[in-house]
């Protein structure tokens, strides 16, 4: 297919990847202002701004004192990360990119996709901080992302398997692996030194994983066992491992592409992420600074994730045509 | 709902009533279904057909400044009638139109005969803004130069009228589709009933006329969309005809010529290019050729067209064939090169470039429609009734400095067609975009699209100013009709 269609489908896939991640992050912590502590609530905050590596308006990460600081703070923050247009990490942006590039590559997509991802899109681009707020915030969150699932699953049920889906589906995995690595290295960087339940508790949240930890280890939270989880499991629909095989899969899928060396180097670098995400990662606990080691793993796995975007896009989107194939 | 407050000027002929007030006979269904619903009912389709609309961004762009904006072309729900006998008129006019200016092109890119034997004078051709003369001697596919046409048709009390033929990137078929999806999912029973002839098959027959244009006869060629890209207005009707020819959508950086052939790039490398339907002006499609200024264009694209590994449609240099000072010359044309009489009336027109027709339009501003002849989709125009004297003296000041550029005609009485408005049926002027499609046959999808002046009085159809759109029902022949 065409380059440009392919690659607009790829970041299709990755911004509505990226603005689903942030409805789940902001659902949590809308529903966190109602009743938990405000510490609590700030560590989420720091956690979002910190994955996203971004300084929140005004620069602070340090939040003022006592429940009234905290809501208002809120109210900006999540207006930051929600509606604001030059933020383009924020959902409004996310949604803005992503519906855009599937408005360029509307004749590759179905039309039901389409007027599913419009719809969304018609309904957010009507709507500001101060009307969420005035109802129920909790609510925005849940239907955008209620909204984003029933997108992806109209393309499940009605896009052509062609390369156009294999692209889109690349995208999402990958932007799936670099964000929840992004999320697990700020979890560690913002996380308390005595090891706090409720900050682990709220990351198994975002990640719908909270009764498979349980099933899994009981009812203590512990941060290893978390982090495994996240990493390491097979069945978790958005673990690290399986981001990353179903987008070696897909990579596998599409085949070499015209950028000759860097499609061979993105098939070994796949392999290797996968490898490090399913077996190097428990090898961990071999070592005697186990913590140091997962830093490092995590800061490893983030690298090798951007560069495969990278060679994605050398291998597909943007070859020299020195070399490339002609048909 | 009723017709009583239907306003019945006898000076303008209604598509849909006698000017004794009765239904004319292909509108009498309609007429009957529009009496028996309530204005509710109305209310609830328009509404839902424009919902339709907006749901899936059935769009055209408008650009606002610095600021691109998707609008939708607000749809009128009751659709203009064309009875078979209508359409066969219509059908058989453009079909000789298209064959003579394509024998027009033909001729003044090889020797010009028409020129010399003083049928149309040789500055009118040469001098012309979308004369290329990178194309005389260019041999084109089955010599199909407008392989796309889509003529704007008019109808006064004199009958029908071609307006205005556009040759270069005709656009409007992707709203004449998405009128009928929606149109008929409204009127589900009066169009079962009414037997109207469908049009979804556009696609199919503009592909067949694309493959049949293909260098060297090949088969199964490689077939791409050529667009300016997202800020176009017409940018969702690109992106409407690749779907439905299965084509890739393509823009100039996408391209490349290597070794004389063009190709595109794909996720597998590069793909060789049979044919081009490019939806960009001749000034965009090659910096070496024509515009050194372009970032658009595909370099060496010419080159590749001229040995014949490519094919483009419609081929450059169609315009002369749409320029509104060659325009009046399209009668004598199908008279010369067919040796037959037009079979569509052209809307009479003066050319300002002839002292008298000059000074006749100086002296009659005040009741002429005065256009430019280089602008297209309502620009640069001036309707002498409805402007101001300062604007008529100011538009005459531009006339006297370069008559050549100034064409003038008549304002015309467009027929009006009911249309459902304020929740009541109510009478606006229309016109008629018909698409004519040549390769090695002509084909034709029995529609059109049909622009509506949605207000009241105005005669200025254009979808970038306020204009609507309606539905087109071509009826198939009656049992027991004359075929």
């Amino acid at each position: 297919m065409l380059a440009r269609s392919a690659e607009g489908l790829y970041w299709v896939g990755r911004h509505l990847e990226r603005a689903e991640h942030l409805c789940r992050l902001l659902w949590l912590q809308v529903e966190a202002l109602v009743d938990r502590p405000v510490e609590e609530i700030h560590f989420g905050w720091r956690r979002i701004y910190r994955s996203l590596r971004r300084a929140p308006p005004g620069g602070r990460e340090e939040f003022g004192g006592g429940d009234d600081y905290t809501l208002a703070d809120s109210y900006t923050l999540a207006d930051d990360l929600t509606f604001e247009p030059t933020n383009p990490d924020s959902l409004w942006s996310c949604f803005a990119s992503g519906r855009e590039n599937a408005r360029q590559t509307r004749h590759c997509i179905s039309g039901e996709m389409w007027t599913s991802l419009n719809l969304a899109w018609l309904r957010i681009g009507a709507l500001d901080i101060k009307q969420i707020w005035g109802a129920s915030p909790e609510t925005f969150y849940a239907e955008t992302a209620r909204e984003i699932d029933a997108f992806c699953g109209v393309a499940e049920a009605t896009m052509y398997r062609d390369e156009g889906w294999r692209f889109m589906r690349l995208g999402r995995c990958i932007e799936r692996a670099l964000l929840t690595v992004a999320l697990l290295r700020a979890q560690l960087d913002a996380a308390a030194e005595e090891e706090d339940e409720a900050e682990w508790t709220s990351l198994l949240r975002a990640y719908h994983a909270l009764e498979a930890y349980h099933r899994q280890h009981g009812l203590a939270i512990a941060s290893g066992a978390v982090l495994d989880l996240l990493v390491t499991d097979a069945l978790l629909p958005r673990s690290l491992r399986r981001s990353l095989k179903a987008a070696a899969a897909e990579l596998a899928a599409i085949g070499p592409g015209p950028g000759i060396r860097a499609s061979a180097e993105a098939t070994r670098l796949a392999e290797k992420l996968c490898a490090l995400a399913e077996y190097e990662w428990h090898q961990r606990e071999r070592v005697a600074a186990a913590q140091a080691r997962e830093a490092t793993l995590l800061r490893e796995l983030e690298g090798h994730s951007r560069r495969l975007h990278e060679l994605t896009t050398l291998t597909y989107f943007e070859y020299g045509i020195e070399d490339a194939p002609l048909h | 709902m009723d017709f009583d407050a239907y306003d019945l000027d006898p000076a303008i002929y209604d598509e849909a009533f006698l000017p004794d007030g009765a239904p004319r006979g292909h509108y009498r269904a309609l007429h009957a279904a529009m009496r028996e619903a309530t204005p509710e009912r109305f209310a609830a389709i328009k509404e839902r057909i424009n919902r339709s609309f907006a749901h899936e961004s059935i769009s055209f762009t408008l650009q606002e400044g610095d600021e691109a904006q998707e609008r939708i072309i607000p749809v009128d729900c009751v659709p203009r009638i064309l009875a078979a006998t209508e359409w066969r008129e219509l059908e058989a006019g453009l079909s000789q139109r298209l064959a003579a200016l394509n024998r027009f092109l033909s001729d003044i890119y090889s020797g010009g005969r028409i020129v010399a034997d003083g049928v149309i004078p040789a500055d009118m051709v040469r001098g012309c803004p979308h004369y290329r003369l990178a194309m005389r001697g260019v041999e084109v596919p089955r010599g199909v130069y407008a392989a796309i046409c889509g003529s704007d048709i008019v109808r006064t009390k004199h009958g029908y009228q071609v307006l205005e033929d556009n040759l270069r990137t005709p656009s409007g078929v992707a709203y004449m589709v998405a009128n009928r999806k929606a149109v008929k999912a409204g009127l589900r029973r009066l169009y079962r009933r009414c037997r109207v002839r469908e049009v979804e098959h556009y696609g199919r027959l503009l592909l067949e006329t694309l493959t049949e244009l293909a260098p060297h006869g090949r088969p199964d060629p490689t077939i791409v969309v050529l667009t300016p890209g997202v800020y176009n207005a017409a940018f969702y009707e690109h992106m409407f005809l690749a779907n439905e020819i299965g084509a890739a959508l393509v823009e100039g950086r996408d391209l490349l010529v290597n070794d004389g052939a063009v190709y595109m790039r794909s996720t597998a490398g590069l793909r060789r290019v049979d044919v081009i339907y490019r939806r960009v002006d001749d000034d965009f499609l090659d910096p070496l050729e024509f515009r050194p200024d372009s970032l658009l264009g595909v370099p060496g694209l010419m080159h590749a067209y001229k040995l014949g590994n490519v094919a483009i449609a419609n081929a450059p240099g169609s315009g002369v064939a749409d320029d509104k000072s060659v325009y009046a010359y399209v009668p004598d044309m199908i008279r010369y090169y067919l040796g037959e009489e037009p079979l569509l009336a052209n809307v009479e027109t003066y050319l300002c470039r002839r002292p008298r027709d000059l000074e006749y339009t100086l002296d009659n501003l005040a009741n002429l429609v005065v256009k430019r002849v280089g602008e297209s989709g309502g620009y640069g125009m001036l309707i002498g009734p409805g402007a101001t004297p300062a604007e008529r003296a100011e538009y005459a000041n531009a006339v006297r400095a370069n008559p050549a550029d100034f064409v003038s005609q008549p304002v015309l009485a467009l027929s009006r067609s009911p249309c459902f408005i304020d929740g009541k049926p109510a009478p606006r002027h229309v016109d008629l975009r018909p698409f004519v499609l040549q390769g090695g046959q002509t084909r034709m999808v029995p529609g059109a699209f049909c622009r509506v002046a949605l207000r009241e009085g105005s005669l200025v159809v254009n979808s970038s100013q306020g204009g609507g759109g309606k539905d087109v029902w071509v009826l198939a022949d009656a049992p027991g009709e004359e075929p």
